[in-house]
């Protein structure tokens, strides 16, 4: 315990504290959009449907923070921090790796949660949403879920080889997702086959679960499966890519 | 007491034999120096012993196998490339390294140790090449490990520096700390390493202290400063090779002693004269014909 404290001290500082560009994209970006869409550009309709949306929209750029966090964040942590040694450095002492893996997932996790305490305080303040605390309970319990498979599609493609190539990536499996699965719009606005696909990805199983709980007030198990699906096939990932760095030596990614 | 044993080890990157067939020890306390043109193959061998590659044939590092949790805490090592990690200052990155290992020392003291107590609140990414290498050795020592492998440790230093680095070498040696150290300057190898491989076309081609590799090339240099003609020196015993840089001469001679009573008659038109051995660096140029 007294190892991850130690480790979360040190990336705590210098992944979230010493670098505010984090901020930025993983809360202040969603909480924007949040305003913009439902306080400045306004959905038409009635009262009724306009607080629904906020409440679902509160949801979406959750599920879009969560998104960027992993995707760009994890995968340009573990890339960076890989090329410049300190994963072969971790790995040469007693300690090893798992530290820092669990103390970076932690972090990812503390900026997540922060989004939806952001996102939740300005739903409430701005757009007088009203949720009950099992609700919200309800809500941080998901965020943790569902951002599981997204942390590990994120460490999967920190092995890819070249910062160049990760960047392509990382911008053609984020913003494409998040439109796909209705994150920025409604799902049902888009053509059927890209309907389809999007209601295949990861976000769209976590958008759905907030929602579910946002709206109902219960857990959908439906989407709930689809995350854990999501879960299983980022692990096989992950193993994939580990074990294909692996034959090449891991030396072989240190500058 | 032997600290790392090597026998028939080999190792490739794809279709590339890098290691052909490694045989070695190292005795505690011992400082090798391992030298080698760039690619003969020295960061790989340090990686095998690490753990870092898996290779073919044995090898054994503190009696165990290369990689072993027992290792880890007993090693300390500074590789090629060092982290400029972006966010954290000196002090924090040595507290972090200090933090793996289970008998680590006062960071506070190794940033002293390395020189660098002025800069242990300045961020990593504000230092210089010099002071990198520095904080990356004090990372090295801080887990106070019995056996060190430096892998081209004064690379960027400027020469206070890599002075204060090889002063050190030396009081980790009375220490009896083991190391495996890399360098191309290998006029400081010369000076610290208790004995020499030399690693060409992944083979060790000589393994013994400097003084028996030294009477493996014989070749004495005799330098002076003369008017007198290059071909009177050529005809005298021993001597293989006479360069002239103006009036600078030097003879180069298989026996000093036979070359240096055959210029005795000459000696009062003979100036500034010097004998040589063979250093290192000459030696090594010879042998890898670069």
């Amino acid at each position: 315990m007294k190892t991850i404290l130690n480790q979360l001290r040190f990336d705590g500082k210098r992944l979230i504290f010493r670098n505010l560009s984090f901020f930025f994209f993983s809360i202040l970006m969603p909480a924007g959009f949040y305003v913009l869409f439902t306080k400045v550009m306004m959905v038409t309709g009635s009262s009724t449907q306009q607080q629904q949306f906020a409440k679902t929209y509160m949801g979406s750029m959750i599920v879009y923070s969560i998104l960027i966090s992993a995707i760009f964040g994890i995968a340009s942590i573990l890339k960076r921090d890989r090329d410049q040694g300190l994963l072969v450095f971790l790995s040469l002492a007693p300690k090893g790796t798992l530290p820092y893996y669990i103390s970076v997932f932690i972090c990812i996790l503390g900026i997540n949660l922060g989004a939806v305490v952001v996102l939740g305080a300005l739903a409430v303040f701005l757009n007088q949403v009203s949720l009950s605390a099992n609700q919200w309970l309800n809500i941080f319990g998901l965020v943790i879920l569902c951002q599981i498979p997204l942390l590990l599609i994120g460490t999967a493609m920190s092995f890819i080889k070249r910062q160049e190539t990760l960047s392509v990536v990382s911008n053609l499996v984020t913003f494409p997702m998040a439109v796909v699965s209705g994150l920025w719009w409604p799902i049902n606005m888009l053509p059927n086959w890209l309907q389809t696909i999007g209601k295949l990805t990861p976000t769209y199983f976590a958008n759905n679960s907030l929602s579910h709980v946002l709206t109902n007030g219960k857990v959908d198990l439906m989407n709930v499966g689809g995350v854990l699906a999501w879960l299983g096939l980022g692990v096989a990932l992950v193993i994939l890519m580990a074990k294909r760095t692996a034959r090449k030596g891991v030396v072989l990614d240190h500058g | 007491m032997t600290v790392i044993q090597a026998t028939h080890l080999k190792f490739n990157y794809g279709s590339k034999q890098v290691l052909k067939d490694i045989d070695f020890t190292v005795e505690k306390g011992e400082i090798i120096g391992l030298i080698g043109e760039n690619g003969a193959g020295k960061s790989t061998l340090l990686n095998i012993l690490l753990g870092l590659l898996p290779a073919h044939g044995a090898a054994t590092v503190l009696d165990q196998k290369p990689g072993t949790a027992f290792n880890k805490a007993h090693l300390g090592s500074m590789l090629q490339g060092d982290m400029r990690l972006s966010g954290i200052t000196v002090l924090e990155m040595l507290q972090e390294a200090a933090a793996q290992y289970p008998k680590a020392l006062d960071p506070q003291a190794i940033l002293t140790e390395i020189g660098l107590q002025a800069q242990g609140n300045q961020r990593i990414t504000s230092l210089s090449g010099g002071q990198l290498r520095r904080v990356t050795f004090g990372m090295a020592l801080v887990g106070n490990p019995d056996l060190l492998f430096l892998d081209e440790p004064t690379a960027g230093m400027d020469a206070k520096a890599r002075q204060d680095f090889w002063q050190h070498i030396e009081t980790l040696r009375q220490q009896g700390k083991t190391m495996i150290i890399t360098s191309h300057y290998l006029e400081e190898i010369q000076q610290i390493a208790d004995r020499l491989l030399i690693l060409q076309d992944g083979r060790f081609t000589f393994q013994g202290t400097l003084d028996e590799l030294q009477a493996q090339h014989l070749e004495t240099v005799i330098s002076c400063r003369t008017e007198l003609q290059p071909a009177i020196f050529k005809g005298l015993p021993a001597v293989t090779n006479v360069q002239q840089t103006g009036l600078l001469l030097k003879i180069h001679s298989t026996d000093g002693d036979l070359t240096l009573k055959a210029l005795v008659p000459l000696l009062d038109q003979l100036h500034q004269i010097s004998v040589t051995r063979k250093s290192l660096e000459d030696i090594f140029i010879q042998m890898t014909g670069k």
